[in-house]
């Protein structure tokens, strides 16, 4: 039997119940750092309502944690796995990724980021071809560029990456020549292209 | 009469060029959010929300509220076709519209599901414009007390209406609650739970973050878990007979689309219900009510009318106190409330006469959303059954592509992607042991509101919680807080009545 299928719905309930009681008394600790009191003469305390509020969540909490050890909630009797292998896998390494690519994007910046994200998930978990794969996983970033830097102009994070896209920012802003605006949109449009061709031609 | 000008001037708004273009890509990103099993409205206008600042607020509204009908829509054609609920909206429609589907006759199943959902919206936004104006009328008499009070009775329904484990409703407000309290504090200016003195945390969590994290990577995750990218599609054969056979089908069925629509209007008005409940009491009340109720669930369209009538309608209802008393009547709605906020406008009464062309331009949309939604749903059912057949692991990373840009945008701060993450992460794991979500996205939404309310009470009342309760001076309020606390208190009936009956 897998750590994974020995990890039961009934031993997810108690554990994520003390995880949840223990942060309730974390955020209370850290109210409590303001002044939690009130009454008619001063106002509120900053600390007042979070302090409370954080209370409630405990209390909440301990009274899953009791219902929990009188059987009284149905997770307390399942001892069915909580989550399959299969399912597992699926989930651990979405997670995994995503905490990668996050990681990657304050590094290496978004657009590269999701090369390599795109590329590994789909080469992971779908069956296409490594040429429709590498198309995907180019032009997504692309379309991702277009919209949010040219269409709504808010700008996603570029990290090291930076440098490479002043040349394409001559271009939108129009302190290029026309020259450059063919050059750009060539680039743009023809590299995934270019390199599905030559995927196809020297990847199996 | 002068309503009717106003819904005339409405529906004018909407067929302005860049309106009319969004509500007719909206209804089409709603089908297709609605079609794909995992996705439903609120994680279609979740992920899409950050993508409307650029354009002003009216179009921003009439998109996503078409996002939202033509959710609703396009939910019953993965019911019908795959057996998987496109959103738990359609859960209703699975019973009767698969085993029609299994029989053969899946156009029946889906030509009831489309004429059930244009006949509940149009009855229901019907409702809506009798009911609006009147409503938003008496609102504006409301003040901070009043307001407050309102809230509480938000909080309330999802504790005595919501029907989940009562504990965990409780925690899911409250962790909604606390988070809002994240940032600077309104009155003393001074920084509550910053951890780790992170800056990130100085300008609050907003709610998209939570509701990006929960409905979008939280989804998918459950979504990846359920299906593990394997569908199985029956057979469709779309031609002129089928379509005519199954409007003939539908004769039968005028109860259930009585049902459906009026019970899906009010259902949707309360805060916990939304459309999820709504279609599922219709679907019972008609297989109640029906002379045949053997029958159903085992392929009648009067199963597939009654709860697509039902969500439809309760989309529209749910409106209702949104843009009336500035309380989401769903977790699409207390998204698209946080939207408005924004947008820079305040929800509630007031956008009746500060933003006329906001409101009833919105309320117009809905009558010709409805119309474009059932064309193209109609139309448009092969184009979506290729959309169904997209395997789940790249859709997947499309949609966290969107979640991971749409949670960067609105702040452009990495700090919020990381919450994000956490949030989809501890959402999916909550879901999965029973905990509701929609509550901590409806707290995290009215967090600020309920606050600034309560603390401008208290001020008025130089600090006695008495003016909440007080009959004399603040009656509306008070008869909404006594409500509320019936509402608080019912469940606790619930095990009491059950001793007594198993007893009798």
């Amino acid at each position: 039997m897998s750590i994974v299928t020995k990890f039961t719905v009934r031993r997810a309930e108690i554990t994520v119940a003390v995880v949840l009681a223990l942060c309730s008394l974390a955020l209370m600790y850290k109210s409590a750092q303001n002044r939690i009191t009130w009454s008619a003469e001063e106002n509120m305390g900053a600390g007042f309502l979070p302090f409370y509020l954080s209370l409630g969540m405990f209390i909440c909490t301990v009274i899953t944690i009791t219902k929990f050890i009188l059987k009284k909630s149905p997770q307390s009797t399942n001892n069915e796995p909580f989550i399959d292998a299969v399912a597992f896998k699926f989930v651990s390494v979405t997670i995994i990724s995503l905490v990668v690519l996050v990681f990657a994007i304050g590094y290496l910046g978004i657009y590269f980021s999701l090369i390599f994200f795109l590329a590994f998930y789909l080469r992971y978990f779908s069956e296409k071809s490594n040429s429709f794969i590498l198309n995907f996983s180019i032009t997504t970033p692309i379309l991702t560029f277009l919209f949010f830097e040219w269409l709504l102009k808010i700008p996603l994070p570029q990290g090291i990456s930076e440098p490479l896209f002043y040349p394409v920012y001559d271009v939108m802003y129009g302190s290029s020549s026309l020259f450059m605006i063919w050059i750009y949109i060539i680039v743009t449009v023809l590299s995934p292209s270019a390199l599905v061709f030559l995927a196809n031609r020297f990847i199996k | 009469m002068e309503t009717f000008a106003l819904l005339l001037q409405g529906m004018a708004t909407s067929f302005e060029l860049l309106n009319l273009g969004l509500l007719i890509f909206g209804c089409l990103i709603g089908l297709f959010v609605g079609a794909m099993p995992g996705l439903g409205s609120v994680n279609g206008v979740a992920i899409l929300i950050p993508i409307t600042f650029i354009v002003p607020p009216t179009a921003a509204i009439i998109f996503l509220a078409a996002v939202y009908y033509g959710a609703m829509y396009g939910g019953a054609i993965s019911s019908v076709m795959l057996g998987i609920p496109g959103a738990s909206t359609a859960v209703a429609t699975v019973f009767d519209g698969r085993p029609l589907a299994v029989k053969g006759e899946a156009m029946t199943a889906l030509t009831a599901a489309a004429v059930g959902s244009f006949v509940g919206g149009t009855v229901s936004v019907i409702l809506f414009t009798l009911f609006a104006p009147p409503l938003a009328e008496v609102a504006l008499r409301f003040n901070a007390p009043e307001t407050f009070a309102l809230m509480v009775m938000a909080f309330a329904t999802f504790v005595g209406l919501g029907g989940d484990d009562i504990p965990k409703t409780i925690f899911s407000i409250l962790i909604g609650l606390v988070l809002s309290t994240i940032g600077l504090d309104l009155i003393t200016g001074k920084p509550r739970l910053i951890f780790f003195g992170i800056p990130g945390f100085l300008h609050g969590i907003n709610f998209l973050v939570l509701a990006i994290g929960i409905y979008g990577i939280g989804e998918m995750l459950w979504t990846l878990e359920e299906t593990k990218g394997k569908v199985q599609m029956s057979k469709l054969s779309v031609n002129m007979k089928e379509v005519g056979r199954a409007f003939s089908a539908l004769k039968k069925t005028i109860m259930a689309m009585n049902i459906g629509s009026f019970l899906g209007f009010f259902v949707g008005i309360l805060p916990a219900a939304g459309a999820t409940p709504a279609s599922l009491m219709s679907y019972g009340i008609t297989k109640q009510l029906s002379r045949n109720s053997k029958e159903f669930g085992s392929g009648v369209p009067a199963g597939v009318v009654a709860p697509e009538c039902a969500n439809n309608s309760a989309s529209t209802g749910s409106m209702l106190p949104m843009l009336t008393l500035g309380i989401p009547g769903s977790p699409t709605t207390a998204i698209l409330l946080g939207g408005m906020i924004l947008w820079g406008l305040t929800p509630g009464p007031l956008l009746f006469t500060q933003q006329p062309e906001f409101v009833w331009g919105l309320i117009g949309s809905l009558y010709i959303a409805n119309f474009f939604t059932l064309v193209l749903n109609i139309a448009l059912i092969p184009a979506f059954l290729m959309v169904l057949r997209i395997p789940f692991a790249i859709l997947a990373p499309v949609i966290f592509v969107l979640c991971v840009t749409g949670g960067y945008a609105p702040t452009q701060s990495l700090h919020d992607v990381w919450l994000m993450l956490l949030f989809g992460f501890g959402g999916y794991m909550l879901r999965k042991l029973d905990y509701p979500v929609a509550p901590a996205v409806l707290s995290i939404v009215l967090g600020p509101l309920a606050e600034k309310a309560m603390r401008q009470s208290l001020i008025l009342s130089d600090g006695s919680m008495g003016i909440f309760f007080d009959f004399s001076s603040k009656p509306i309020a008070a008869v909404i807080m006594y409500i509320a606390i019936v509402l608080l208190i019912m469940p606790a009936f619930g095990p009491i009545y059950r001793k007594f009956f198993k007893k009798a």
